[in-house]
């Protein structure tokens, strides 16, 4: 080993020469994993250290629908230093201008003046909330986020109204310190005091409010075992608990299964270097035929040979990796203050060990997978090369040592990525969808290959076509590499390309055709005769559908607590929708079981949504507990419905027989179909007639969620461009490897009478022959993974969208010709007797 | 027997060809281009598999030996010169001439090889790279490093193949003084008659067979 590291040093005082490529590929793939994981990190870190901020509290109990009791109120009172509550619910701001009235949907934050516990609330004129929330002009006050005082054309000292209740606005919110920890809110924030909600005519019975008692601990409390005597004291009573330790838990999921995610599209676009390293090696390895030859006819032995390109390789992996280490940690460290700015929730950069680790692994197992192949053909140079001009290319594959040696590698790289990503399924496929890439690329390159070889005969008497079609059937021209390099990286952006078209389509086009225009909640049952005559006497409302609503959580399912048996569900987690029926309601059909007869009186009887409950593992007659209110009523699962819930219309998980809820204090909801013309009079109709209903338009609702999406969209975006990237690095490398091959040829060309322009055309026509060959086969793979992502990850509707797909071909084609024809020009300007003398 | 199997089928090389050299003789093999001159070089080298027929040097088949035992064997027993000389380009002549002892474990590798350089009149151009020097001293590493290791056989492929008349005579001088002085057998490769001429006989090949000469 001493002996090949110093013959390995001594090559390497060449330099970089030729590896500027592989370092490059493994530094921009080594970059964006680190940069992702960095960022994932960061945003951990500082959700951990300013959990008690965001939370409002060291610890928080959350009640759906309901207050504390006195008795429940005074145990949280004795347990903590100081209590706050806030309640938690959507209403309508509305302002009256003229004889006008202008609304909009907010999300309101009733607090008492302990309020804030942690944290500073910040309002424009500087003034703490107290002060704000003060009476003035003989009225009680309010707060809104600047963006609803915005969309009102409210400013401070105005008089707006909730219910039926006039308040001043006395100030405007620029920062909450608890909003991360809020989740997610239809509406901007008003901030009042609960107090003076009295006489608003809001927080009815059967309101959706949740309350959210904070607590401040005394020093030094121990969370976790505090949690676990909360939740036993709480038990059965429907409390969500929480603590400063996981103050967003949304937040977190979210921005963890999105990291996972984006570090798998790195690893795509470490795939894409990888062919990039390879055919790095390959050519570095052609140059050092007379070397290698030269060591062997000295008595060196294979392993010498070997480990002496292999140390050399290594250390210029190192150096990749290093240098994507750099970029991938201190990009992100230098835009910190950008990256917080377009945050709404606290991030803490740093250089963590984890991403670091995480790239490091990735990259020095992508550079090992990718230049063992190609080293492992060292073992073909003969010493006798040296006496006769003809490499001996050897078998194709390598020894089976080097095979087993691959094979363990990748196993070891899925493995790693299934630790890093915690998700089996994801990384099992993105590592499918990779190697199936690498797969159809390879086939595909070996059909241009013999494709070619088999159309020269018929292009005689077309010399340029037949020069570009005898390069592509050689063996020089790198036809695999090439269409390798391209294919990987467009394919992942041909993906990306259809997921980000399919989520746009399914939000801007399928969404509004059959959505409502409206959601109405909190409709009190005395209301809804009248509400229902309203709509169906109104000619602009085209279609309506109503039902009773309740909140609950799945506590048991067959009497085990619900989050042992399926804990990452989404119908599991924090408080669902329930509602009841007498009569199959005309938007379901059940799948299976029977539905209650209309006037069933019996036990407790649940109708569950069909996928929904396969996912959660349910059968007929299992025994579902939700407690509603504090209260725990178990009902029997008697037949599966098929829910839709891609339209935006009702759809419940679970529906209740009439009498196991009818008694329980709720509300309705209904929603509301018009014509987009009529729908603002529609809302002013009603909304004037029942100033406690909250209308929630669904045409904003979509915007917020495709907001989040668009974001989304650009994370994806950004990992598809460093795939691509990637992709371009390497085919400007595989270019410049076979620059030699191509000043030869053209030095032979110009020889024999071809003038620059028929050279130039033949060049040409083989990068777009080859680069359409890539492109098409991008589409292909492109269309397949995203119609899997959607299908399976997203579970939505697929269509090819043409134009992202016929734009990958196009940028394979352009991508080829400018990396090629930039050589090519070298090529061709240098004189033919320089070149034939040099290769001489 | 070598046949070598190209794209346009099989090409027999060597045939026929039964040829003994005795320890400390030199031999000239002559012959015009393509006739197996130098591919009779690399099968005495075991550059090259014999496909047929048997090989036996200082006592051992080497057709019986794989990849690796034929490097020991050759870094044991064998110095090689080349017509372009093969000096590796980012080593130092110095790391040129020490590199079959480093093959070899030696751990005096470069106290020898100097001794060597010395030998050949390049004390001065240790640390020089081979682009910085000029193609007869080149070669003169090239000797260096073929005797550093006081081999049993040197093989020469036209080693002033590359060189003007002035540097070529010199080399060649060089090479029989050191054959002489170490006792090794030498088999020379060579278009030149008159160089064949100075070894202890010569034989000419003509299509991969023994035209004229004393093969014993």
């Amino acid at each position: 080993m001493t002996t090949a590291l110093r013959f390995a040093l001594r090559e390497l005082r060449a330099g970089l020469s030729g590896f500027r490529i592989l370092i490059a590929c493994l530094a921009l793939g080594v970059a964006a994993i680190a940069a992702v994981g960095t960022v994932r990190s960061g945003i951990e870190n500082g959700l951990n250290r300013e959990g008690a901020i965001m939370l409002g509290g060291d610890a928080e109990a959350e009640f759906t629908y309901r207050r504390a009791d006195a008795d429940e109120r005074a145990w949280l009172d004795v347990q903590s230093v100081a209590l706050s509550e806030v309640i938690d619910f959507r209403s309508m701001l509305v302002v009256q201008k003229g004889d006008q009235k202008e609304r909009g949907l907010t999300q309101i934050k009733a607090i008492d003046t302990a309020y804030p516990l942690f944290g500073q609330l910040r309002l424009q004129t500087g003034a703490d909330i107290a002060t704000a929330l003060a009476a003035h002009d003989g009225r009680p006050s309010v707060v809104v986020e600047t963006v609803l005082a915005e969309q009102l054309g409210v400013s401070i000292g105005d008089v707006v109204i909730l219910g039926t209740k006039e308040f001043t606005l006395s100030d405007v919110i620029t920062y909450i310190p608890d909003s991360a920890g809020d989740g997610f809110g239809l509406g901007p924030r008003t901030i009042v005091y609960a107090a003076d909600l009295d006489g608003s005519g809001l927080l009815g019975e059967g309101t959706l409010f949740s309350t959210k008692y904070r607590m401040v601990l005394p020093q030094g409390s121990d969370l976790a075992a505090f949690a676990d005597t909360a939740k036993a004291q709480f038990e059965g009573a429907g409390v969500r608990w929480r603590d400063a330790t996981n103050a967003a838990p949304g937040v977190e999921r979210f921005v963890d299964r999105l990291g996972s995610f984006l570090i798998l599209v790195g690893l795509a676009g470490l795939a894409t270097g990888g062919i990039g390293v390879s055919a790095a090696v390959r050519s570095y390895l052609e140059r050092k035929v007379s070397v290698i030859a030269t060591l062997r006819s000295l008595g060196a032995e294979n392993a010498v040979i070997f480990q002496t390109y292999f140390i050399q390789i290594g250390v210029l992996s190192i150096l990749g990796i290093a240098i994507g280490l750099a970029l991938g940690i201190g990009v992100p460290l230098m835009a910190e203050p950008l990256i917080a700015a377009s945050l709404p929730f606290p991030i803490n950069l740093s250089v963590y060990p984890q991403p670091v680790f995480e790239a490091v692994i990735y990259g020095a197992l992508t550079a090992a997978i990718f230049t063992l192949w190609p080293l492992s053909r060292a073992e073909n140079i003969k010493a006798a090369t040296l006496f006769r001009n003809m490499v001996d290319a050897g078998p194709m594959m390598p020894r089976w040592p080097y095979i087993v040696a691959i094979v363990v590698l990748i196993a070891v790289l899925l493995g790693m990525a299934v630790w890093f990503t915690g998700s089996v399924r994801l990384t099992l496929w993105t590592a499918v969808g990779i190697f199936g890439a690498l797969g159809i690329l390879f086939f595909t390159a070996m059909l241009v290959r013999w494709g070619a070889r088999a159309l020269i005969q018929m292009s005689r008497g077309r010399p340029r076509l037949r020069w570009a079609l005898s390069a592509m059937g050689g063996q020089n021209e790198g036809a695999a590499s090439v269409i390798l390099a391209i294919g990987l990286g467009l394919s992942v952006l041909a993906a990306m390309g259809q997921i980000d078209g399919n989520l746009r389509r399914a939000i801007a086009q399928d969404l509004p055709g059959v959505a409502p225009a409206y959601f109405f909640i909190d409709i009190q049952k005395s209301q809804m005769p009248a509400f229902r005559t309203m709509l169906q006497t109104n000619p602009q409302v085209t279609k309506f559908d109503e039902a009773p609503m309740l909140r609950g959580i799945v506590s048991k399912i067959n009497d085990v607590p619900a989050l042992e048996v399926a804990p990452d569900h989404w119908v599991i987690r924090g408080d669902r929708g329930l509602t009841y029926a007498s009569k199959l309601p005309p938007r379901y059909d059940v799948v299976q079981g029977e539905w209650w007869p209309e006037t069933y009186d019996g036990p407790p009887l649940i109708s569950f949504a069909k996928d929904e409950a396969l996912e959660i593992g349910l059968a007929i007659g299992d025994r579902i507990t939700v407690n509603i209110l504090g209260r725990e009523i178990t009902g029997t699962i008697s037949n599966f419905r098929d829910v839709d819930f891609s339209t935006a219309g009702i759809g419940f998980v679970m529906t209740f027989n009439e009498a196991a809820l009818s008694k329980a204090p709720h509300t309705f909801i209904a929603t509301v179909y018009s014509d987009p013309a009529s729908e603002a009079q529609l809302l002013r109709d009603i909304a004037d007639a029942f100033p406690n209903i909250t209308a929630i338009r669904i045409r904003d609702a979509i915007e917020r969620v495709s907001n989040v999406m668009g974001s989304i969209a650009s994370a994806v975006a950004y990992g598809a461009g460093a795939t691509l990237l990637t992709g371009f690095l390497v085919l400007v490398g595989s270019a410049a490897s076979s620059q030699h091959n191509r000043a030869f040829e053209a030095a032979v060309l110009k020889t024999l009478g071809a003038t620059r322009s028929q050279i130039l055309t033949s060049f040409a026509a083989r990068s777009a022959m080859m680069g359409a060959a890539a492109g098409s086969v991008a589409i292909v793979v492109g269309i397949i993974g995203g119609w899997a992502i959607n299908h399976y990850v997203m579970e939505a509707d697929f269509a090819v969208i043409w134009s992202n797909a016929v734009a990958v071909v196009f940028g394979g084609i352009v991508a080829n010709l400018l990396a090629n024809i930039g050589f090519a020009l070298k090529a061709l300007n240098a004189a033919p007797a320089q070149i034939l003398r040099t290769r001489e | 027997m070598l046949s070598l199997q190209g794209n346009a089928g099989k090409v027999d090389i060597i045939r026929n060809i039964s040829l003994e050299i005795h320890a400390g003789e030199s031999v000239g093999l002559i012959g015009p281009s393509g006739s197996g001159k130098s591919s009779l070089l690399m099968l005495m080298g075991g550059l090259e598999r014999a496909t047929g027929g048997s090989l036996t040097i200082a006592g051992h088949d080497i057709r019986a030996l794989n990849e690796d035992a034929l490097a020991r064997f050759r870094r044991q027993n064998m110095g090689i010169v080349f017509q372009s000389f093969h000096l590796i380009p980012t080593m130092t002549a110095l790391e040129n001439v020490a590199t079959p002892l480093e093959l070899a474990g030696e751990r005096n590798a470069f106290d020898m090889a100097r001794a060597a350089l010395d030998q050949v009149g390049l004390s001065h151009r240790m640390k020089h790279y081979p682009s910085q020097m000029s193609g007869g001293e080149q070669q003169r590493v090239a000797l260096a490093r073929a005797v550093v290791a006081r081999p049993k056989i040197l093989l020469a492929d036209e080693p002033t193949g590359n060189l003007d008349g002035t540097n070529g005579a010199a080399i060649m001088d060089l090479l029989f003084s050191l054959q002489e002085e170490y006792g090794a057998t030498l088999v020379l490769v060579t278009h030149d008659p008159t160089l064949a001429e100075c070894c202890d006989r010569s034989v000419r090949l003509v299509d991969g067979r023994v035209q004229d000469g004393n093969t014993q």
